[in-house]
């Protein structure tokens, strides 16, 4: 009795906190979209006058070591934030697909090549290998983005080539060849679409991932170049205030968790909702 | 032990899931078997045989069972857990269905067999001395040698017989058997079941065989008790039983067993069909 | 057996070889004069020249290839221009740092996510299963570096109860001979200095374990209830064994090797989060010289770093699989069968 009772409450709590992934999805969305607006100083004008100011009435989380309102550059930096992670999660998965469906598309030595060329990359933990790419880019977003989409993409190559493979020998494949559908035809109507759906449950997931490794990037000095309002450079340039000036660093790494957690939460309700093969319990 | 009493007593036994308030899967269930008595318990897959089988030593931690167990005079439904584990393996012992999936792959087959002696507290070297004696004795070649490898070097039947060893060595008085031969082949079967009705000959063992299959229960069990739905629908010795079934779901089971003395070209009945016979005969 | 050893083998040699080929790309993939970046910001005429006789930039690109993995064999990484010393020298003191911080770390995360999974499987329920969701995405989603700026805030400078930062308080470094201050400590057989090292481990493994923490009991918690759910594991129940042995003799040697695939995978993850807590509590280990070397641009030495960081996966995931086939009697024979 009191099990189920639990297991109902639990049931609420998850529809719950489904809902709640979802408003702070959207609010993040919006402020993405006029954040900049809504700042209540210039994120970029330094002043050594309000330098390490705490939080207070003027400046609700308080300012940095240059006097820059800590809000103010929160809000300028969402949207590069969400931009360039959904960035990377979607050029990463397109080369992923792409090389994927190449593979499986090819005699099967040049699969076999392939796959072992995508299980070098994944040879790499993500982390390292994106600051390798990063650091012979040289600092700006772009190269982190790059750096990023190189690092992710074997993941997803590895993932939808898997999810072909059982597909093509899946029998109602096999019964549309013997109607003589073409396998390039058999491949486009019926594999690719299959595959691409175990994808797309992935994609909010991912974001969250993307989100905390650029801002890990940002934090070791390979991001977007000073004095941009990036929420990565913000925790590393707090760092040294950990002692003085807690705030600093504190909430650009609040709002990195609370995206990513929300990205998270809500990736893994659509994940729940739409994919057939996770049971739900 | 109890002088003059049944060795097994089950009144009114009903099995639900814990916590639903679902039908129950089990019904007044009662019969009762004597010391080295063999009842065999029949039914189609879904009738209840196993959950019953189950509940007697309470296995399944997702159902709430209720009624009278009673072993050995002692009542086992709302026993305490210690003296539960006591009565499993010692008392009743139970072998499974698949013997490919009873046995813990990552452990040693002697590990396993010994293991209801090492918790009841023998002494390692004698445990394992007494478990290589009972795989011997189930004819299992080469006992001591082959105790020291892991399941996957076994054969299903082979298994089934570390499986038998593995229940046995602990002197049980009543083998709960489910459906343990369903899972192998034919020829495996038999020499299974003849091992059963031998064990059970020279230790005075009492079996409770769980099957769907009326064809092996003939040359195996004294009494045959009649699974449908849940619920018994009639427990009687099995030469009776064969001659002169009284429910007509009894009927059906027993004409659906192939026979070699059939007419050729003689269409094999289903359990359906005697029940739709009963049917007809109701309406008219 | 022998033969399913020396294909793994052959296959982790296989892929760090590829780990060393990407690396040789990255280099190719720095905008305008690498021996420009490989001599460093603040180089003469000359010493970029030298730089450039050195990578040989000047040769076709294959030479320049064979040229590079045939210092790789000599144990040659490159040069940094920020230490002035070879990155082979440096990395031989920043890594085991890192790898001690890696391996405290694992230890905690396995000591508190079996149990923890253990007993969440036993007590299995769906109030618990959306507590385990919600810990997993929450553990997710944490950037590692943050969370341990914020340990760091509260344990540290607020409650005073472990070191700010560093590996050793002062005067207490324990003689270097293999570069983990918790062995080198007990080597030099100074509890002090095995105190100190430890206490200014505590937080840094504290912060890297915390996001794998939730995934490996996520992942215990759902291989126990599978195991447990076994035919073997009731019959184990009906020869009357306790829970606990259940759970001790059966049930984790079953689950051990799922376990440790899983604790292969995270260990790669971890490498990569370790660079990040070390920059934080300023350990001076790879992600410091990481950290330093991007400061400085000395991206050779970067490159370095990668690519032992990659190769010491590769070894790692190799280990992992030679104790599974150890371990797991299953694995042992598929391989035999397949050999």
């Amino acid at each position: 009795m009191l099990a189920r009772g639990s297991r109902r409450l639990a049931g609420r709590r998850a529809g719950a906190l489904d809902v709640l992934a979802t408003v702070l999805v959207l609010v993040l969305l919006v402020l993405a979209a006029v954040g900049p607006w809504l700042a209540p100083h210039d994120p970029y004008r330094a002043d050594p006058a309000t330098a390490l100011l705490p939080p207070g009435a003027g400046h609700l989380l308080g300012t940095d070591d240059s006097g820059r309102d800590i809000l103010s550059r929160l809000l300028a930096g969402t949207r590069a934030t969400l931009l360039s992670s959904v960035a990377v999660v979607v050029l990463s998965a397109a080369v992923g697909a792409a090389v994927a469906t190449l593979a499986a598309a090819s005699p099967r030595w040049l699969d076999e090549v392939i796959m072992r060329v995508v299980d070098m990359f994944l040879a790499f933990p993500s982390m390292v290998l994106a600051l390798g790419v990063a650091a012979a880019l040289g600092p700006s977003l772009t190269s982190v983005v790059v750096a990023m989409v190189i690092a992710m993409w074997p993941a997803t190559a590895r993932l939808v080539r898997s999810v072909m493979r059982e597909t093509m020998a899946a029998q109602y494949v096999e019964a549309a060849r013997l109607t003589g559908m073409s396998r390039r035809r058999a491949m486009l109507r019926h594999v690719l679409p299959n595959s691409l759906d175990s994808l797309y449950v992935q994609l909010g997931l991912d974001v969250s991932g993307a989100i905390v490794l650029i801002a890990g990037l940002a934090f070791l000095g390979v991001g977007a170049a000073p004095p941009s309002a990036d929420w990565g450079s913000m925790v590393a340039a707090g760092r040294e205030y950990v002692t003085t000036a807690w705030w600093v660093a504190f909430f650009p790494g609040a709002a990195i968790t609370v995206a990513a957690v929300a990205f998270g939460l809500f990736g893994d309700a659509l994940r729940t909702r739409l994919d057939p093969t996770v049971v739900r319990g | 032990m109890s002088a003059g009493g049944p060795l097994l007593e089950v009144r009114d036994l009903a099995v639900r899931v814990r916590e639903s308030e679902g039908p129950r899967l089990v019904r007044d269930v009662s019969f009762e078997i004597a010391a080295g008595e063999r009842l065999a318990l029949v039914g189609e897959s879904g009738s209840g045989k196993s959950t019953v089988a189950k509940a007697l030593v309470q296995l399944d931690r997702t159902v709430e069972v209720s009624g009278s167990v009673r072993f050995d005079g002692r009542e086992l439904v709302g026993a305490r857990p210690g003296d539960l584990r006591r009565v499993r393996g010692s008392g009743i012992a139970m072998i499974f269905q698949d013997p490919m999936t009873a046995l813990n792959p990552v452990r040693r087959v002697l590990d396993q067999v010994a293991e209801p002696l090492v918790i009841r507290g023998v002494p390692r070297r004698e445990a394992r001395r007494l478990a290589v004696a009972m795989l011997d004795r189930l004819g299992v070649a080469d006992a001591a040698r082959r105790a020291h490898d892991y399941p996957t070097a076994f054969s299903g039947g082979m298994r089934q017989r570390v499986v038998m060893a593995a229940a046995l060595v602990g002197g049980p008085r009543l083998l709960v058997a489910d459906e343990p031969t369903t899972a192998l082949d034919v020829r495996v079967q038999e020499q299974v079941l003849d091992l059963i009705e031998e064990q059970s000959r020279e230790l005075g063992l009492a079996v409770l065989l769980i099957t769907h299959d009326l064809g092996i229960v003939a040359g195996l069990a004294d009494r045959v008790a009649v699974m449908r739905s849940g619920a018994l629908v009639e427990t009687r010795p099995v030469d009776e039983l064969f001659a002169d079934p009284h429910h007509p779901y009894t009927r059906g089971l027993l004409e659906s067993v192939p026979r070699i003395d059939a007419a050729p070209g003689q269409r094999l009945r289903t359990v359906a069909d005697a029940v739709d016979d009963t049917r007809e005969s109701a309406d008219a | 057996m022998t033969r399913f050893v020396l294909r793994r083998v052959g296959l982790a040699v296989l892929t760090v070889w590829g780990v060393a080929t990407l690396v040789f790309l990255m280099t190719k993939l720095i905008p305008g004069d690498a021996a420009r970046v490989a001599a460093g910001r603040t180089a003469t005429a000359e010493q970029i020249e030298a730089a450039r006789q050195r990578l040989g930039l000047d040769r076709p690109m294959v030479e320049q290839y064979l040229h590079y993995l045939g210092g790789l064999l000599h144990g040659d990484l490159g040069w940094s221009a920020s230490t002035k010393q070879p990155v082979a020298v440096d990395l031989q003191v920043a890594f085991p740092v890192t790898l001690q911080l890696v391996l405290v770390a694992m230890v905690f995360t396995v000591v508190v996510a079996i149990p923890l999974g253990t007993f969440a499987a036993l007590r299995h329920g769906s109030a618990a299963d959306a507590a385990t969701r919600l810990v997993a995405i929450l553990g997710g989603g944490v950037p590692v570096f943050w969370l341990a700026l914020v340990l760091q805030w509260l344990f540290a400078v607020r409650l005073g109860w472990t070191p700010i930062s560093g590996a050793n308080g002062y005067g207490l470094d324990p003689p270097v001979v293999t570069g983990a201050t918790l062995v080198d400590s007990l080597l030099a057989g100074s509890p002090q200095m095995f105190a100190d090292s430890a206490a200014h481990l505590v937080l840094p493994a504290l912060a890297l374990s915390a996001p794998f923490l939730a995934v490996v009991v996520r992942n215990v918690r759902s291989t126990m209830l599978g195991v447990l759910g076994t035919d073997y594991a009731s019959f184990a129940v009906a020869k009357g064994v306790t829970t606990w042995r259940l759970v001790v003799r059966h049930a984790l040697p079953a689950a051990a090797s799922s376990t440790l695939t899983i604790l292969g995978m995270q260990l790669g993850f971890m490498l990569g989060a370790a660079l990040l807590v070390e920059a934080v509590f300023a350990m001076p280990g790879l992600g410091t010289y990481l950290y330093t070397a991007i400061l400085n641009q000395d991206t050779f030495a970067v490159l370095g770093g990668v690519l032992v960081t990659g190769a010491v996966f590769v070894l790692a995931g190799l280990v992992v699989d030679l104790i599974q086939m150890a371990i797991d009697p299953r694995v042992r024979s598929s391989h035999l069968a397949h050999a």
